[in-house]
């Protein structure tokens, strides 16, 4: 995986993601309908991650960063196409535990992979660099998706960004001899 | 390659997904669909016993609460709520009592929706007679607007009711039917909820058949001679459908018909088809969405109507699963438009008259979202003291984006009794369920009984017990 890769990457789950948070707020006030049940459902999110951590942290640095991007991209792929189903607030729950340990992994490694990448006397430069793509690719997608929800349903916003979770998760499979420092 | 195998394993989830999805079958969500008129309610009571309804009745009348009975809440004109008064919401009240295969009847709680009926019988190979297009309705709520839909051989929805059950201002239980308590009766069908609380009903049921659907292009002049030479002359045709454009190039012209008729078959009873989930709500609503936009997305939504209209000729299809269409893809939710109907009825030999009419009033109203119009037909019944159908009519259901602020109900409101002026003019009527534009004289020359209605509900309620919005803003 060369650094040019991986920024696209980040670009098309940044924007698959941003496609699904603020509008997952509706679907939330469809199933479930109090202050306590939003903070409980984000709260298991934050819960779960935090308890994975430790061990992302290991797994990361043994079988390396893009196995564990694509489990991340699959993953979400995958549990987004659940999201239309739930119906009951225990769904809910349930897939914010499974988002917070995906959360986790996404969280970790991005900031892995630039540990790796980066050199410590232009890391800020970098970094800033980094983060100027994937903000403009949030943007876009929620903009775009605030028009979207007009034409669609929110089922097929979920589709839609599962859609861009599973070709991420391809793209990010793809083998390349160029740069062998970045794949470990 | 693992990528590869991801990629198959993830196709597979995802149709295991869309199927499920649409499995699931999409309940409709209980509001008043126009947003227009948001009312402070005293308080919701929602129950499926009759004794607690009854008791709702006896506590209003002592304490001097006002009742308003909502079902789906689809009407539009505050048909279903009243400030300050007790919601009666029938939802729950929706078991099915009595069924007669032989007989072909059935006997339903008024809170039950016609999808529960047709999910009932369609095994006995049953159908309803007559029901709107759309089956997520209540049959109280039906009822009470006097509904039709698209059959035209069975008469109206009046003559296929054998007998109900009505729950009077003083907590009584009466029976009507055309023979018993016949005034009252007739004054119920389509009487917006004001006699009472309609509690069960004894429907007559038809069989279900299979039709082929024939769809064709036409032109609004030829639609009126068409109709009586092709449709209602030909007894195979026993359901009937139409559309008039409205994208800009052909605006209020181009038309097409969908038909459904019989096929030939042997005398035993049809296999009966599996009833129909809705599927692909994305791509009409996508379109309707570009209809909402401008006028390209008008023409772009008026020839994807025509396609589709032409792909289906010649398809079969079960009369339960023809009255059973599409709805959700209609769903809107905007913060500051809505979504309202309007539906004009007009005498069949007048129709091309009246839409070169109809077109000189909108042509000048660009501000006016205009995003359908389809036409069904309506045999002259005039059983029900609120009946519409003076005559053999055509009946225009028209789908307008509007805003939900005072200027856009200021000026769908001009428009839209600028229209019902020109039904009226060529012996038309409208639809009185959709929200209160019209004024009161144009009620009284669309509906020539409607001192008669306003004394009869004086006469049955008289302390107003049964009331709702529509009533405060035309009783005379």
């Amino acid at each position: 995986m060369n650094y040019k890769r991986f920024i696209f990457y980040q670009g098309t789950i940044v924007m698959a993601s941003s496609m699904i948070f603020p509008f997952y707020i509706l679907m939330l006030r469809n199933v479930g309908n109090s202050y306590s049940q939003f903070g409980w459902a984000y709260g298991l999110f934050a819960l779960t991650a935090a308890i994975c951590y430790p061990l992302i942290g290991k797994i990361a640095d043994r079988a390396g960063d893009r196995v564990l991007l694509s489990i991340y991209s699959w993953g979400m792929a995958l549990l987004l196409l659940v999201f239309p189903l739930a119906n009951e607030i225990w769904h809910v729950y349930l897939l914010q535990i499974f988002m917070g340990v995906l959360g986790a992994v996404q969280k970790n490694s991005e900031k892995t992979v630039l540990a790796r990448h980066v050199l410590k006397e232009t890391a800020g430069k970098e970094i800033g660099n980094y983060h100027i793509w994937t903000s403009i690719a949030a943007a876009i997608a929620v903009i775009a998706t605030g028009y979207l929800v007009d034409f669609f349903t929110i089922s097929s916003i979920f589709y839609i960004a599962s859609a861009l979770f599973a070709w991420s998760g391809f793209s990010i499979m793809k083998k390349d001899k160029a740069l062998p420092e970045l794949q470990t | 390659m693992k990528r590869y195998l991801m990629l198959f394993i993830y196709i597979t989830f995802l149709f295991l997904s869309i199927f499920y999805v649409t499995e699931q079958s999409a309940e409709p969500i209980a509001e008043d669909q126009s947003r227009l008129l948001p009312v402070k309610m005293k308080a919701i009571k929602a129950t499926d016993s009759t004794a607690e309804i009854q008791q709702v009745v006896l506590d209003a009348n002592s304490q001097g609460d006002s009742i308003a009975i909502a079902g789906m809440q689809h009407s539009q004109g505050g048909h279903t709520v009243y400030p300050d008064g007790i919601l009666l919401d029938m939802k729950p009240y929706n078991k099915i009592l009595r069924f007669d295969a032989q007989e072909k009847t059935i006997t339903i709680q008024s809170g039950a929706t016609w999808s529960d009926i047709q999910d009932y019988i369609n095994p006995y190979g049953l159908a309803l007679k007559v029901s709107q297009s759309q089956n997520i309705f209540t049959i109280g709520g039906s009822l009470s607007v006097n509904a039709h839909g698209l059959d035209i051989r069975q008469g109206s929805l009046i003559d296929t009711v054998e007998s109900l059950r009505l729950l009077d201002a003083n907590g009584e239980i009466l029976i009507l039917s055309s023979n018993q308590n016949p005034e009252l009766f007739q004054a119920v069908i389509g009487g917006y909820g004001l006699f009472g609380v309609i509690l069960d009903v004894t429907l007559k049921l038809t069989d279900d058949e299979m039709y082929e659907i024939h769809s064709e292009p036409l032109q609004y002049d030829e639609y009126s001679d068409y109709f009586n030479e092709s449709v209602r002359a030909d007894e195979k045709t026993k359901m009937h459908l139409a559309r008039i454009s409205l994208s800009p190039d052909s605006f209020l012209e181009d038309m097409y018909v969908i038909n459904y008729q019989e096929t030939e078959q042997e005398d035993l009873p049809m296999e009966p088809q599996k009833l129909k989930q809705e599927t692909l709500v994305a791509v009409p609503k996508f379109f309707l969405g570009l209809a909402r936009l401008n006028e390209q997305g008008k023409k772009v939504f008026w020839n994807t109507q025509k396609t589709y209209s032409a792909s289906i000729d010649g398809k079969l299809i079960s009369r339960n699963n023809v009255m059973r269409s599409d709805s959700e893809f209609m769903e809107y939710s905007h913060p500051e438009n809505t979504e309202v109907l309007q539906e004009y009825f007009v005498p069949v030999e007048n129709f091309e008259a009246y839409i070169d009419d109809l077109r000189d009033t909108l042509i000048d109203e660009d501000q006016f979202n205009l995003l359908n119009i389809t036409i069904r037909y309506v045999e002259k019944n005039e059983k029900a003291v609120l009946s519409y159908a003076k005559d053999d009519m055509f009946s225009l259901v028209l789908l307008i984006n509007q805003g939900t602020d005072a200027k856009g109900i200021e000026d769908t409101g001009r428009v839209v009794r600028n229209m019902i002026d020109v039904t009226l003019d060529h012996g038309g009527s409208y639809y009185l369920p959709y929200f209160g534009y019209p004024t009161k004289e144009q009620m009284a020359e669309a509906y020539p009984r409607t001192s008669e209605f306003f004394d009869l509900k004086k006469e049955y309620d008289p302390s107003e017990r049964f009331m709702n919005i529509f009533y405060e803003e035309y009783k005379q």
